[in-house]
């Protein structure tokens, strides 16, 4: 065992255990990864919610073909959340529009949730896009409505043919949400941040950090991945 | 049953219908044939306003159905309609292709809708097929399953978008066999198509239109043996 006692006294390991171990240190990355975790989630949620509505109302048009006023409201949000930076959104939002609420993280998680909306709005609706006129046709044929048609024919087939850029699109989100600590959130970062403070070595707590929002989007991918598959089996031949 | 009545239909700045008026009575069968871009596909989806006439009147079991306060979507219940490119649903099985409307549209429970659907499929032979999803499926199944899903709605009309342009040869003969039987039942049918044989077995009329009217209308008989117009008789010499 001297072998361990002589790797215990170099500097690394002395870095290692002053970032992750002492006071329990590693407890704080894992509650820091819970908050970036709920912020995502909820966020991706609100987002395709947002998303999937505002493509739709981007999409609408008047019988004359032109764009409907939603479609012009629907404009006016993508222009300016995609206009300005996702910080200033968080910053207004907390120190703005919900003044009244503290609870950070159903803030965070709105104005990521709005932020993302408009990149999503613009995914789901080339998705839309992509789905065969003939589809629609032969659904309103039918004698379904024009919103039975998209909830149960168009959007199905949209979702499927952008699952790819979606999931590019969360896994942006995610290290987006990277920024919560200016509303005073301990998240992964702003956690490995006080930490890197405290033990005046920045390498080791930001590293940590760093291999902890890696292997979440690497779970991440690897499920969606699957998620993928499943959703191709109609194109099976 | 459908009145057709001066319909007039212009994309921006090209007028597609000039002016048709048609009268169809049930259970006839109206073969619909011309040269490409002469109206007859717009004509059809006309019928069941998948297409918005610019002007003029469609009357429907009595009920104008192009005055925007009638509900479409109740009226598209009754009219089936088959496309060239078949357009089944490729997120849904078969079986679901051919449920969802009755079932969403709360016209049948799912297990009407299933079994109606099943014995719909054993007509056209595919019940193997149920659990499939379209793009397993050839072209002539595929269409065999549109017919399906349309008829299993209890259309009072069927209309049909050049139904087998989009078939490899072979193919074309099942689906016209599918629709023959339809006729033979009393099916109401409007058949847009290039299908010179169908036309003469099936149709009660048969029409002949060119740049956006109806230039020629007859039996099959008189209209391939005895065609009146010039422009039908160059029509005629060469596609038969």
């Amino acid at each position: 065992m001297e072998w361990f006692a002589k790797l215990a006294e170099t500097e690394l390991a002395k870095k290692i255990t002053a970032a992750f171990i002492t006071e329990d240190r590693w407890k704080l990355y894992f509650e820091g990864l819970g908050v970036t975790l709920q912020v995502s989630l909820f966020a991706v949620i609100i987002g395709i919610v947002i998303g999937t509505i505002v493509a739709i109302m981007k999409l609408s048009t008047k019988k004359n073909g032109k764009p409907t006023i939603l479609a012009h409201i629907a404009n006016i949000y993508i222009d300016i959340i995609r206009g300005t930076p996702a910080v200033l959104q968080l910053l207004i939002m907390y120190y703005g529009v919900f003044y009244f609420s503290r609870n950070a993280v159903l803030v965070a998680a709105i104005s990521f949730g709005i932020n993302s909306g408009a990149y999503v709005a613009e995914i789901i609706r080339a998705g839309i896009l992509a789905v065969d006129k003939g589809q629609t046709e032969a659904g309103r044929s039918l004698g379904l409505s024009g919103a039975q048609t998209m909830i149960y024919i168009v959007l199905p087939q949209a979702f499927k043919n952008v699952l790819p850029p979606l999931v590019n699109e969360f896994i942006v989100l995610i290290k987006e949400t990277a920024i919560v600590g200016y509303v005073g959130l301990s998240d992964l970062t702003r956690v490995a941040n006080q930490i890197r403070s405290k033990t005046y070595d920045a390498f080791t707590s930001l590293i940590g950090a760093a291999i902890l929002y890696f292997i979440l989007v690497k779970i991440l991918t690897k499920l969606l991945g699957i998620l993928e598959r499943r959703l191709r089996k109609s194109d099976r031949r | 049953m459908i009145d057709v009545k001066n319909l007039y239909k212009k994309f921006d700045d090209l007028e597609v219908l000039k002016g048709v008026s048609y009268h169809i009575n049930p259970g006839e069968k109206i073969v619909i044939v011309g040269p490409s871009g002469s109206g007859k596909s717009t004509f059809l989806r006309c019928l069941n306003l998948l297409e918005t006439p610019t002007a003029g009147e469609i009357v429907f079991d009595g009920e104008v159905i192009t005055d925007p306060k009638t509900d479409i979507n109740q009226v598209r219940r009754h009219m089936g309609m088959v496309f060239q490119h078949f357009n089944l649903f490729n997120n849904l099985t078969i079986l679901q292709n051919i449920t969802l409307a009755p079932v969403k549209l709360k016209i049948m429970t799912e297990e009407e809708a299933k079994e109606k659907a099943m014995q719909l499929l054993e007509r056209v032979g595919l019940v193997d097929k149920a659990d499939a999803y379209p793009s397993s499926l050839s072209g002539g199944q595929k269409q065999r399953i549109a017919i399906v899903r349309s008829l299993a709605m209890n259309p009072k009309v069927m209309l049909f978008d050049e139904p087998t342009s989009a078939l490899d040869p072979e193919m074309v003969g099942e689906v016209l066999e599918v629709m023959k039987e339809l006729a033979d039942a009393g099916m109401t049918m409007v058949v847009v198509t290039h299908e010179m044989g169908f036309a003469k077995e099936v149709g009660t009329k048969v029409l002949f239109m060119d740049e956006g009217q109806i230039v020629e209308e007859n039996t099959p008989e008189e209209f391939f043996s005895n065609p009146q117009s010039e422009r039908l008789q160059e029509f005629l010499s060469k596609v038969l």
